[in-house]
């Protein structure tokens, strides 16, 4: 990209030009992940997540009265291998914590500047409103990453800690060594974080809509419930396949053997369509409105 | 906000791009360059002679038989262990939407994998070993396949592969059924021939089955059957991804593994298939079935045997079934089943009406 257009250039002051404001993004983008990360709420999220595969082993350990026969099968096996408490915690987080805490970052993006008032000294510096907005939802997706990562690696290191570890077993009923194991747990960490991506441009527009940040927060939260809802109704069977939380839980192909790639490209297509489409949203309201905060 | 009208022209187009990309892909899949003309004969003469042995893919299977979805009935058919009698499972089997992995390589190795919810079911044919697992329960069947009968007993679950049920369906094609070739279909990405048969019957619940043939190798590649007076198909089978590739050879090399509860069989009865949707219900008795009428209109006859109906079944039973006089009825829309007072079953792709008749003699 940026070598045919510097050959479409011939000044080079325009060069020069183009090159501090994209360095000027990218250091905009870095504050805005220090901002992002350097706030208390942030790492009291983090960590809320962080304790719910902590909790699942600390429970399931105390307990030990063996197979509860309820579930999906590998809460039971984490009791077999630890390494599995990872994956365990991204299944109990996946339909309500984590949409929780991306709500919030992806609600209070736009709308908790406005409240602050900082949005239009945001402005008045040379940022324009699109680059803002492609910050906002950058910064956004790191915290989805930040916030999958977390869980994975908190289970798999409480695992470690309480339960015996070794080759896993999946769900095919293959044993793999414990290297390949952590391989796929990045994966499915990856998947969860892709998965996010667009509940995490709607929280953008909806935080476009509003000054207040909770309201913006409430709304994408209370969107990510009635998406899930409608998705276990047979009588919206039409709708499944646009819902955006229609393949969170599918992540367990990835612990099949060989990996079943299929619904992880129709993931990231329907995650890429509802970018597209909310973001689309959320630049015409915000490039069309008045700041007044 | 007139001055910024135009800003919203993205948040107007992103829909419009989108529903573009996702019809586009619709209608690129269905362009396809046709097969060279055949009649049906040559047709049915190239999926009689396929050979094609070596093959995986990805099979979607859905049925719309009229049934209440299984997995409502009291647990059954999602919980594995509970409701785990044939008679649920078999439902579950067909009445829920599944997809299946299949990896065949030469007759005498398969897997199969139905991917559940978080859970799968796999049935591995190695040479003589048979295993059936399931991750639900982490349980394992294991059975030894007798030397000499390796023609007949594919791994059960291979069923429920478009080629087997073809098979079955092109195998019975006789005076009382019409060939005729439709517009060429493109299934898995692969060109083929739909084949349709109809029934020369008016008694029976089959309006006609579309089989579609692929052009190069004559392999099946779906099999819809459609019922009498309904547009949609009652059952459906078809290959979503296929690869003439040989699979990996590890996915045939199968050891339970550890924790997993391993229950030895030592006959291989055909009949042992949890996974063998097209099986009647009571699939489990062995008593040696009837067989009445021809064609289309045919009539399977079980007798009386002492465990037609176990306890467990009972309460689901009469949800499904309609009492009739002289037993009771599990009417679908391509398969009736009548179990009489007096233990036997018929089950046949016609009316009620017909089995009654059946049964009185």
């Amino acid at each position: 990209m940026s070598s045919s257009e510097l050959g479409a250039v011939p000044a080079s002051r325009s060069v020069t030009e183009r090159r501090t404001r994209r360095s000027l993004g990218l250091g905009f983008f870095l504050s805005e992940l220090a901002v992002l990360f350097r706030r208390r709420r942030t790492w009291a999220m983090l960590l809320a997540l962080a304790a719910v595969p902590v909790l699942i082993a600390v429970a399931v350990r105390l307990s030990s009265s063996g197979s509860s026969g309820r579930g999906p099968a590998f809460i039971d096996n984490i009791t077999q291998n630890g390494l599995f408490v990872g994956i365990a915690g991204l299944t109990i987080a996946i339909p309500l914590f984590l949409p929780l805490t991306v709500g919030v970052v992806s609600g209070d993006s736009i709308a908790g500047e406005a409240n602050t008032a900082t949005l239009r000294y945001l402005l008045v510096s040379p940022v324009g409103r699109i680059r803002l907005l492609v910050v906002k939802y950058l910064a956004a997706a790191v915290f989805c990453l930040a916030a999958t990562l977390t869980l994975s690696i908190a289970g798999i290191l409480i695992g470690i800690a309480l339960f015996p570890v070794g080759p896993v077993t999946l769900l095919s009923g293959d044993t793999v060594s414990i290297g390949d194991s952590l391989v796929r747990s990045l994966l499915i960490a990856l998947y969860a974080t892709v998965s996010l991506l667009g509940l995490s441009a709607i929280g953008l527009f909806i935080s476009t809509l509003t000054d207040a940040p909770v309201g913006a927060m409430a709304a994408t939260v209370v969107l990510s419930i009635v998406a899930q809802v409608l998705d276990s109704l047979s009588q919206t069977s039409w709708l499944h396949p646009w819902l955006f939380s229609h393949y969170w839980l599918n992540f367990a192909d990835l612990l099949r053997q060989p990996i079943e790639w299929s619904s992880f490209g129709q993931n990231a297509l329907l995650q890429l369509g509802y970018v597209v489409v909310f973001g689309a949203l959320a630049y015409g309201r915000f490039s069309s409105k008045d700041i007044l905060s | 906000m007139p001055r910024t009208w135009h800003r919203w022209i993205p948040a107007a187009a992103a829909p419009v791009v989108v529903g573009a990309v996702v019809l586009g892909g619709v209608f690129a899949t269905s362009a396809s360059a046709d097969p060279a003309d055949k009649t049906p004969q040559q047709v049915l003469e190239l999926a009689a002679s396929s050979t094609v042995d070596t093959f995986s893919g990805t099979i979607e299977q859905s049925s719309k038989l009229g049934l209440p979805d299984a997995s409502g009935l009291g647990g059954a058919g999602t919980s594995g262990t509970s409701g785990g009698s044939d008679l649920s499972s078999a439902l579950e089997l067909l009445t829920a939407p599944h997809t299946l992995r299949v990896y065949v390589d030469g007759p005498s190795k398969s897997r199969v994998q139905i991917l559940d919810d978080m859970a799968e079911r796999d049935a591995i044919r190695n040479g003589d070993d048979l295993w059936l697992y399931d991750s639900k329960d982490a349980s394992a069947v294991h059975s030894t396949v007798p030397a000499g009968a390796s023609d007949s007993t594919e791994a059960p679950a291979e069923a429920l592969t478009p080629a087997e049920l073809a098979t079955k369906f092109l195998d019975a094609v006789d005076p009382s059924t019409e060939v005729t070739i439709g517009d060429p279909v493109k299934v898995a990405g692969r060109s083929a021939y739909d084949l349709v048969l109809t029934p020369d019957s008016s008694t029976t619940l089959v309006s006609h089955v579309d089989i579609a043939v692929d052009a190069d190798t004559g392999l099946a590649l779906s099999v819809d059957v459609f019922a009498q007076g309904s547009s949609d198909p009652g059952f459906h089978v078809a290959f979503s991804s296929l690869s003439l590739d040989a699979p990996a050879a590890d996915l045939f090399d199968f050891a339970p593994p550890a924790g997993t509860d391993v229950t030895e069989k030592t006959v291989p009865s055909r009949d042992d298939a949890p996974a063998d949707g097209t099986a009647t219900p009571d699939a489990g008795a062995h008593p040696e079935p009837t067989v009445t009428g021809t064609g289309w209109d045919t009539i399977v006859e079980l007798p009386a045997s002492a465990d037609t109906t176990q306890p467990n079944d009972s309460s689901m039973l009469s949800q499904l079934t309609t009492p009739v006089e002289g037993g009771h009825v599990l009417q679908t829309t391509l398969l009736t089943v009548l179990i009489t007072d007096d233990g036997r079953v018929l089950a046949g792709a016609v009316p009620v009406d017909s089995l009654l008749a059946a049964a009185a003699q």
